[in-house]
């Protein structure tokens, strides 16, 4: 299955909604974030200036999940960044059953000038909302307000 | 689904066609309309249904669409009693909403200046991602505008005692605590105020020509008179602080709803009762937020004021410059319905009081509120009434605009922002964009006919038709 994301045409029409998949679980939160920034600016066109590092523990995944798209969300609009690139790592830690992210943001300050800046994200839903194991890796399901 | 039709343009879903439904549906629109609405509609209008301490019905205008949680469109009554409240009732952008501003010039006075005036608006008004506006505030000050709203506004000089008036509670609701905002909250928002966001979130001129008017009486009492009359639409809310504000409280009352033992059909109508400790927080998170809302359209009319004096070369006063109305159209409010207090959560749904309502502003009492709805870019808007038949009906609410059809990922295939830049460009609508694929993601044809939204709320009788503004010139986040 691998790394992707793809939007979808049929819910929410005036927000919008993507599927991500990942092989593993850290390949899903990298590949949800992509389609996340790429809803934002082109990543291609945002440079590497500014990083920041990210790391969260939750005991259920789905909250780590959104609370991994929502600090990208956040970060947007506090630092005035949009983004080129992640890197996520996830584990769980069976010991005291909690799910770690370290995580790593790469991008630059908004530049209307340099970047292809596309749409604003108001937050991320709960509508539909839905992370799980799937038969050849990991699945979610994402409805942005736009 | 089982639908009944009760009146010409109003639909009813009986309680019996969902396990939990604890009142009827109701959705408004010609036959037309309700035949073109999507799936979602139909079953997020019956979910809203199920919220403890619904009164009446559940509504849905007929420019509605399936969002999350709450359609788009859609209106609810909660008692205040026992009734809850919810952040999906009222949206991430809190009071999002509509401001129109009048002037004396014509369609002949701005054409030929109208690509300068487009450049000096986009200039002075911020737009798209991680926009910037011009107004440095500190926390403190940030403070006073969650508390004050447009008031503040009009304190700092953007803009006129008149504009207060001339706005929904006046642009500044009681019961705002900024304590119960948080500070990730603060942070996305101290830098936006004047800014305009992205998304369907525009600027617009427009020209009112003769014979799209109306009600020329009630028309003249809005300061709109025709004759190819230029005015100016700003549809834009409360930017990040309203969007962390329903984030933070979705997260808070998901945990509370398991405290108080209530269950709701999505996630998204994360709910909490309205007396409890959260559902006080929320209410003063909420009015925070939408009073940053009117904050924001305040100081964005500031800056129209001041970019058509610049291109003109006259004041704003004597261009004639003053505010038709500011109305909200995503907000939870407390109203009083035969005796009882319902808290009325309008998401994509404006309010409409009727002639003689206390709380519409004195100039406009006689013939009744102020409502704006924003069309495509393409198609244009319009200025309808309220009614007292809205005060009985539809707890003083009516649609907000033209309601999507077609979804962002589908209108962006089926158009490019370039082309549908030259081509309005041809038909005499001028556009700059911050975004050329979020300006296909706004195309015309990604919405519903206005005009037909406007017949089904004008054959129910919610509201009724004023004058319909035409687009010369947008400017899109």
């Amino acid at each position: 299955m691998g790394k992707a994301h793809r939007f979808l045409d049929e819910i929410a029409l005036g927000d919008l909604a993507f599927e991500a998949t990942g092989d593993s679980v850290s390949e899903l939160f990298a590949s949800a974030a992509l389609a996340l920034i790429e809803v934002m600016a082109d990543p291609l066109t945002v440079g590497t200036n500014w990083t920041q590092n990210y790391r969260r523990s939750e005991s259920e995944i789905e909250d780590l999940f959104f609370e991994w798209l929502n600090a990208i969300v956040y970060l947007k609009d506090a630092e005035g960044v949009v983004f080129h690139d992640v890197h996520a790592a996830v584990r769980l830690d069976s010991e005291n059953n909690l799910w770690h992210l370290d995580a790593a943001l790469i991008g630059d300050r908004v530049d209307g000038t340099r970047q292809e800046l596309r749409t604003d994200i108001k937050a991320v839903t709960k509508h539909l909302f839905a992370v799980r194991p799937s038969d050849d890796g990991w699945y979610a399901r994402v409805v942005l307000d736009v | 689904m089982q639908v009944n039709r009760l009146a010409e343009a109003v639909w009813e879903i009986p309680k019996t066609e969902k396990a939990g439904m604890l009142v009827p549906a109701r959705i408004y629109g010609t036959e037309k309309i309700l035949r073109a609405m999507d799936a979602g509609v139909f079953e997020q209008v019956t979910n809203v249904a199920c919220l403890p301490g619904i009164q009446r019905y559940a509504l849905c205008m007929p420019d509605g669409h399936w969002g999350y949680g709450f359609p788009i469109g859609g209106v609810a009554a909660l008692d205040v009693r026992n009734g809850v409240i919810s952040p999906g009732g009222v949206g991430y952008d809190i009071n999002c909403g509509m401001r129109l501003i009048r002037t004396d010039l014509t369609l002949s006075d701005v054409q030929p200046r109208l690509d300068a005036l487009l450049t000096e608006l986009f200039r002075t008004v911020p737009a798209g991602v991680g926009a910037k506006g011009f107004v440095k505030l500190s926390r403190r000050t940030f403070q006073d505008v969650m508390r004050k709203g447009a008031k503040w506004g009009v304190e700092q000089g953007y803009g006129w005692e008149s504009d207060l008036i001339h706005t929904e509670e006046q642009g500044c609701l009681a019961r705002a605590d900024p304590d119960c905002v948080s500070e990730h909250a603060c942070q996305r928002g101290m830098g936006q105020l004047g800014t305009l966001g992205s998304g369907n979130h525009y600027l617009e001129i427009q020209v009112v020509t003769n014979d799209r008017i109306f009600d020329r009486h009630v028309a003249g009492q809005f300061g709109i008179h025709g004759h190819d009359q230029i005015v100016v639409m700003v549809h834009c809310g409360s930017r990040g602080l309203g969007h962390q504000v329903c984030t933070d409280y979705v997260r808070i009352f998901e945990k509370a709803m398991k405290r108080y033992d209530i269950t709701v059909k999505d996630q998204q109508l994360a709910c909490a009762p309205y007396q409890s400790p959260e559902g006080q927080r929320y209410y003063s998170a909420m009015n925070c937020a939408a009073n940053t809302a009117f904050a924001n359209r305040q100081v964005i009319a500031h800056q129209i004021r001041e970019a058509f004096s610049r291109v003109f070369g006259e004041s704003p006063e004597r261009l004639g410059m003053r505010q038709v109305y500011d109305v909200a159209h995503n907000i939870a409010k407390v109203e009083r319905y035969d005796e009882q207090d319902l808290l009325v959560h309008r998401k994509g749904a404006t309010r409409a009081f009727g002639p003689g309502h206390h709380d519409v502003p004195e100039p406009f009492r006689a013939v009744g509120q102020p409502v704006i709805c924003g069309g495509s870019m393409e198609t244009g808007s319009y200025l309808l009434v309220g009614t007292p038949q809205a005060n009985t009906e539809s707890f003083g609410s009516t649609m907000h605009g033209a309601g999507r059809t077609m979804s962002r990922a589908q209108a962006k295939r089926t158009v490019r922002g370039t082309t549908l830049q030259q081509d309005m460009a041809q038909r005499g609508i001028m556009v700059k964009a911050v975004s050329m694929s979020g300006l296909a993601e706004e195309a015309g044809i990604a919405y519903k006919n206005i005009s037909d939204v406007v017949e089904s709320v004008n054959a129910a009788g919610i509201t009724r038709r004023v004058a319909e503004l035409l687009p010369i010139g947008n400017i899109k986040g």
